[in-house]
């Protein structure tokens, strides 16, 4: 993920990447020699030496804490990937640590700038299907596999419901508003076998209810699903129903990865990625509060951790503000 | 001569009556005796429809030396109907679910069990060939072992008594329940422990629940969803849909019910539909009920099939009133 924000702020007219951090140094090398950036394996070092007026982050998320209340205090504008936190203390502190450095902070709940999303909220607030009654959402492909393969460590990743479903529970309450009450079952143990599963019901404040699937266990590529009812119609959506482009090689070398990825290419402008950075910047300029704040994030990590809760322990889970 | 099966129909509430009532004409040793139903214009109709004779009284339709009746009256009519059938002796093939109630329903199996007539519920989805293609899949362990099913049995509104809990025992559902409860057992011989379920009456102006989803726990560690909702609009191209998808160590397996289908787009209504081509599983009901009237067999799908499928739907209604998750 590293790799693709410097690739934005490097392509947008008001920005550029200075610095590259990894704690392994060859890492940042590699990625800072595209930009003649300079390399550091040191937060501190590298917030001394370098002229820097944002910081993003996308370590592991056991480690945004840390990163974030680094940078806010050298009073750096932060922008730090999903899940903002593993506890909602740890979200909270980090949000409270950057109002008070007087920084922007903005999490990467990039779902809300995919245009599909973007679109079906936009349709959901114009009123094209009433009142939401039912929303099923769907998200996953096969176990994700990352340096020092850390989503098998659900101590580090959190596992499909704390990585990514709270995309979808990000999209859902920007949608719909507050969730009050979760009940889920998963495999969240598995993780270690490469295997996690969840099955989630949410219930909102609003009276709607949502089903949420997530999956690493699908071996046929990535998909996502949408489908909001409400009492005056419906909107659905099936990356694989709406992928422009469908290849098949009778040589399997060919393909090229090995997983298939559904091909929905967009103009560069339309990158959901770059979107959320251009937003954030626009943010910084106008000294306004970025469009997805840490409350924000915070609320989102609430419901992943509820459904967490629910899952260990069978009981429906109270998701309090 | 071929020995003709004689077939009553008793009461056309429920809409499946007329599915029914076309495949048994379609079958030549079966002899369609008559339809009662205590609403003649309803009753004349489908008696006219399907070249049979109406009777206003169901102790008559039942004194005509039938093999078999097919109750399709309202499911809190079943108990009355299977008493009577159960009392003139005659076999039953007899619309989910099977009643609105566990104590009903027990007295249904145990009246005919008394009177040695054979009791099976209509589960037609059990004869779709994609539902069974997928279920030796499952069976064969060619996903590995199952963790999760996703399944969803949703549709329209479908108005009228389905929609007055009294004669119906409840919403979306009772409705909609059943037929994946029952496929799920029928697919891994797994029993619902525990079920909980979030409801409400979201979509339209009526007093039963039209969402529902449940989350049923199994005995051999299993869990699945089901989304029981009337959540189809109206302008939606098809009633509904039976879908399930077994997510296995090894792989996954998704089976549609009903997606056989010809996209149609008319100018005439300006409208879009699908028109089915898939198998009539109907049909396949119907040829299984009258190969067992005619022979010495138990039915396939037993009373205490459909008792177990209801359980699961009455435990969601109870996790709903509690809030918590409910022993089925």
């Amino acid at each position: 993920m590293g790799g693709i924000h410097a690739g934005h702020y490097d392509a947008l007219p008001d920005s550029r990447v200075v610095a590259v951090l990894d704690i392994r140094l060859e890492a940042a090398e590699s990625l800072a020699e595209t930009y003649s950036a300079s390399a550091y394996d040191n937060m501190e070092k590298m917030l001394a030496e370098e002229n820097i007026d944002i910081v993003s982050i996308t370590t592991p998320t056991p480690y945004h804490k840390e990163c974030v209340l680094t940078a806010a205090a050298a009073g750096k504008h932060i922008f730090c990937e999903k899940p903002i936190a593993m506890t909602t203390e740890e979200g909270l502190e980090m949000t409270e640590a950057c109002r008070k450095a007087g920084v922007a902070f903005m999490v990467g709940h990039v779902l809300r700038y995919f245009p599909e999303y973007a679109a079906a909220k936009a349709m959901i607030d114009n009123g094209a299907v009433g009142k939401i009654g039912m929303v099923r959402t769907s998200r996953g492909g096969s176990f994700p596999r990352a340096s020092g393969d850390w989503y098998a460590d659900k101590g580090k990743s959190g596992g499909l419901v704390l990585d990514m479903l709270i995309h979808d529970f990000d999209w859902l309450r920007w949608s719909l508003g507050d969730v009050t009450r979760v009940y889920a079952k998963g495999l969240v143990e598995k993780a270690g076998e490469h295997k996690d599963y969840a099955l989630v019901t949410l219930r909102f404040a609003n009276g709607a209810i949502a089903h949420v699937e997530g999956t690493w266990m699908r071996p046929d590529g990535f998909k996502t699903c949408l489908e909001v009812a409400g009492d005056k119609g419906l909107i659905a959506f099936n990356n694989d129903d709406s992928a422009p482009i469908k290849l098949a090689f009778t040589d399997s070398g060919r393909a090229g990865n090995a997983v298939a990825v559904p091909n929905s290419p967009l103009a560069e402008e339309d990158d959901p990625y770059r979107l959320e950075i251009i937003d954030f910047l626009k943010a910084i300029k106008r000294e306004e509060e970025p469009p997805i704040s840490g409350e924000d994030a915070v609320e989102a990590l609430k419901i992943s951790l509820a459904v967490l809760e629910s899952i260990f322990t069978g009981q429906p889970v109270e998701v309090l503000r | 001569m071929m020995k003709r099966i004689r077939v009553g129909m008793m009461s056309f509430a429920h809409m499946h009556a007329g599915s029914y009532a076309s495949c048994l004409e379609k079958m030549p040793q079966v002899e369609l005796v008559g339809v009662a139903d205590e609403d003649e214009a309803r009753g004349g109709a489908a008696a006219e429809a399907h070249n049979t004779d109406y009777y206003s009284s169901y102790d008559n339709l039942l004194k005509q030396d039938l093999d078999g009746v097919v109750i399709c009256s309202e499911n809190y009519r079943h108990l009355e109907m299977t008493e009577m059938a159960a009392v003139g002796g005659v076999d039953i093939l007899c619309e989910k679910p099977i009643s609105t109630n566990a104590a009903d329903a027990r007295k249904m199996i145990a009246l005919c069990r008394e009177a040695k007539v054979r009791l099976q519920i209509a589960f037609p989805c059990r004869f779709s060939p994609a539902v069974i293609h997928v279920r030796d899949i499952v069976r064969e362990g060619r996903l590995g072992e199952i963790v999760a099913v996703k399944a969803t049995n949703r549709g329209r509104m479908p108005g009228g008594w389905f929609v007055d809990s009294r004669l119906s025992g409840g919403g979306a559902i009772i409705d909609h329940t059943v037929h994946v409860a029952d496929l799920l057992r029928w697919y891994t011989g797994a029993e619902a422990i525990e079920v909980y379920a979030e409801a409400g009456t979201m979509f339209n102006d009526i007093e039963a629940e039209d969402a529902g989803l449940l989350t049923i726990s199994y005995d051999n560690g299993i869990f699945a969803t089901l989304d029981t909702s009337w959540s189809r609009p109206k302008s939606f191209p098809t009633w509904g849909d039976v879908y399930m998808e077994f997510i296995g160590t090894e792989g996954v397996a998704g089976v549609d019910a009903f997606i056989q289908r010809l996209d149609h787009y008319s100018d005439e209504n300006m409208s879009y539909s699908w028109e089915g081509w898939g198998s009539n599983i109907d049909m396949g009901l119907i040829r299984d009920w009258v190969d067992c009237l005619d022979s010495d067999r138990e039915p396939s799908i037993t009373g205490e099939d459909g008792l177990r499928a209801l359980e699961v739907a009455l435990a969601a209604y109870r996790s709903i009133a509690g809030g918590k998750p409910e022993r089925v």
